[in-house]
């Protein structure tokens, strides 16, 4: 299979009279099938055709959900170019995007009808509005779409086609514009096997315009004909895990998190009941799978799911490469590892940086040719991530090439590699690795709870003694060689991350 | 309904009850993230047999902030 259209159509034949999609309705759960996902998929893309007479750009904005999948894969199948937005961002922030991707279709959630008279001052290019309901007094609504239209079978896009514009989030200027063909698509769906079957059953919570999600949730469920369940908010994550009972779940490390803390808790209370039996209760009793992405996850919490009976693979990559890059491996323990490079994947370390070469790498960032040639050097994909591959092409991440610190000897040191370990020795509660005069300092926030009790003079000897065990490990270039105990927090994002750029703060131990 | 409340914060975070005050805020004093906010506030859902309307989510800053919601909604 080279395209979605393939994708889905194969999905119907295959599959036809399965679940596809489950979502709350009211007070029950609506059930749509894979044959029926197609037909209305079909429909999208005939009213575009008949509207338009060529394949243009769309967006869809909203929540995961039949309607929104429909509309944004119903375009995508017919040739045109699908842009998800991200449903947080402020209205006039999306209107910018929806002009700088050329959009001339937006398809909107009830939820984002306040915001659409911005849309219509702000952009001029869009012309047709579509709102992702049964029916509506004012703009088209997605239900009368799929009552007119036939489902004619879309004449098929090539592999090379664009078929999405994905604009990632950056903490810094302006968001990209990532452009995946089917090709980058389907290469992404190819690159792993036998990772779910028709008998499995989904719960999709992440947001549904980050790739992760998209490829992972809903296109891989497409291939496998797996069950998708809509998990309706964030609020609700526990309380669907028990209502869908899934067997697969895609989430990322900061929920893998709190859902460990929510059973860890009840266990408290129940302290005779073991606690793989409460997370069974917890999980809707048949999760067997967890996938876990988008950022670093904690190894400790890899084993403490392993003692409650769950796996969890933890996985790396980016949307410019659809996204995944490696992918967990359940047959075997982890060991600090990110996963196993991917089918088709080519990872080559230069100068640190991971660099990748694979049929699921973008074609580019839309109309920017500048930063595109940045990022993608003589065929390579440069992440901005430092690591290195084992001899059983396992991916270790050690840092950011951005946090990078370079000491005048020429010695580059990732502070992220550094943390690590000083977090792992429970040394203070918040730390961070720098360079000061070209001296590497690590600044500690104590908080209360880790030396209760203890004099200054202890404390101090005790973290002393941790950072020299720790040194000891470490090439001379690589030692802390100040320590600086401060009285406050450090300054963090909206994230809660904590910033790299404040100024130095402590006394000098 | 304080009282109830710092027993479910408990769930989430590690603070001594006693030290939740009503002024405490739920990010910055007890160390929430956001996902464990939401996934307490789908708890006081069911509890209280409320809905919480997310975009509302964000004036909840404080404990007392979620009393005074929660009061609200219940009438």
């Amino acid at each position: 299979m080279k395209t979605l259209f393939e994708l889905v159509s194969n999905a119907k034949s295959k599959f036809g009279d399965r679940v596809f999609v489950k979502e709350k309705a009211g007070d029950g759960v609506s059930e749509k099938t894979f044959g029926q996902f197609c037909d209305d998929a079909y429909r999208v893309s005939a009213f575009l055709k008949d509207k338009f007479g060529k394949t243009i750009h769309t967006a869809t904005i909203g929540p995961t959900s039949y309607n929104y999948l429909v509309s944004h894969i119903g375009s995508m199948v017919g040739g045109n170019t699908g842009v998800p937005i991200d449903a947080l961002l402020a209205p006039a922030d999306i209107a910018e995007l929806l002009d700088r991707a050329d959009v001339e279709v937006l398809f909107y959630d009830k939820k984002f009808e306040a915001a659409v008279p911005v849309f219509k001052e702000k952009c001029p290019k869009i012309k047709e509005y579509v709102i992702m309901t049964d029916r509506s007094d004012g703009d088209t609504a997605l239900g009368d779409i799929l009552d007119k239209y036939r489902p004619e079978t879309p004449a098929a896009p090539k592999e090379s086609d664009l078929a999405a514009i994905l604009f990632t989030s950056g903490t810094t200027g302006k968001a990209k514009g990532v452009m995946l063909s089917h090709g980058n698509f389907m290469d992404n769906v190819m690159c792993c096997d036998n990772e779910s079957t028709p008998d499995d059953v989904l719960l999709t919570v992440l947001p549904i315009h980050h790739v992760y999600c998209f490829t992972c949730d809903i296109l891989l469920s497409l291939r496998y004909g797996t069950c998708v369940c809509v998990n309706d908010s964030l609020m609700k994550v526990a309380q669907n895990l028990k209502l869908f009972a899934p067997t697969i779940i895609l989430l990322v490390p900061m929920i893998v998190s709190t859902i460990y803390k929510q059973i860890k808790n009840v266990s408290k209370s129940m302290p005779l009941i073991p606690m793989k039996v409460i997370a069974k209760k917890a999980f809707g009793g048949r999760l067997k799978t967890m996938y876990s992405g988008g950022a670093y996850l904690n190894p400790e919490l890899i084993t403490a799911y392993e003692k409650m009976g769950i796996k969890i693979a933890q996985g790396y990559g980016m949307t410019e490469c659809s996204p995944r890059i490696t992918t967990g491996d359940l047959s075997r323990k982890s060991v600090g590892d990110v996963g196993t490079v991917v089918k088709g994947c080519e990872v080559r370390i230069v100068d640190g940086e991971i660099t990748v070469k694979s049929p699921s790498v973008m074609q580019g960032y839309y109309k920017d040719e500048a930063e595109t040639a940045k990022t993608i050097i003589d065929g390579w994909l440069y992440t901005g991530d430092l690591g290195y591959v084992d001899d059983q092409n396992r991916l270790f991440i050690t840092g950011r090439k951005k946090n990078l610190i370079i000491l005048s000897n020429g010695e580059n040191v990732s502070p992220e590699e550094l943390e690590n370990k000083f977090e792992a020795a429970s040394i203070a509660q918040e730390l961070m690795v720098y360079s000061e005069d070209e001296t590497l300092t690590l600044e500690l926030f104590l908080g209360k709870e880790l030396y209760k009790g203890k004099s200054d003079e202890k404390i101090h000897a005790e973290i002393k003694d941790k950072v020299k065990k720790i040194n000891k490990e470490l090439p001379s270039s690589k030692q802390i060689k100040r320590i600086r105990i401060r009285d406050v927090e450090f300054e963090k994002t909206t994230s809660r991350k904590i910033k790299r750029t404040q100024p130095v703060q402590g006394e000098v131990i | 309904m304080f009282e109830e409340l710092k027993e479910l914060i408990c769930n989430y975070v590690e603070v001594d009850a006693d030290k939740i005050t009503p002024d405490s805020k739920f990010i910055d004093d007890l160390g929430f993230n956001s996902f464990d906010f939401m996934s307490f506030l789908g708890e006081v859902e069911d509890k209280y047999g409320i809905h919480v309307n997310e975009e509302e989510i964000l004036d909840l800053s404080t404990v007392q902030d979620a009393v005074d919601y929660i009061g609200k909604l219940k009438g």
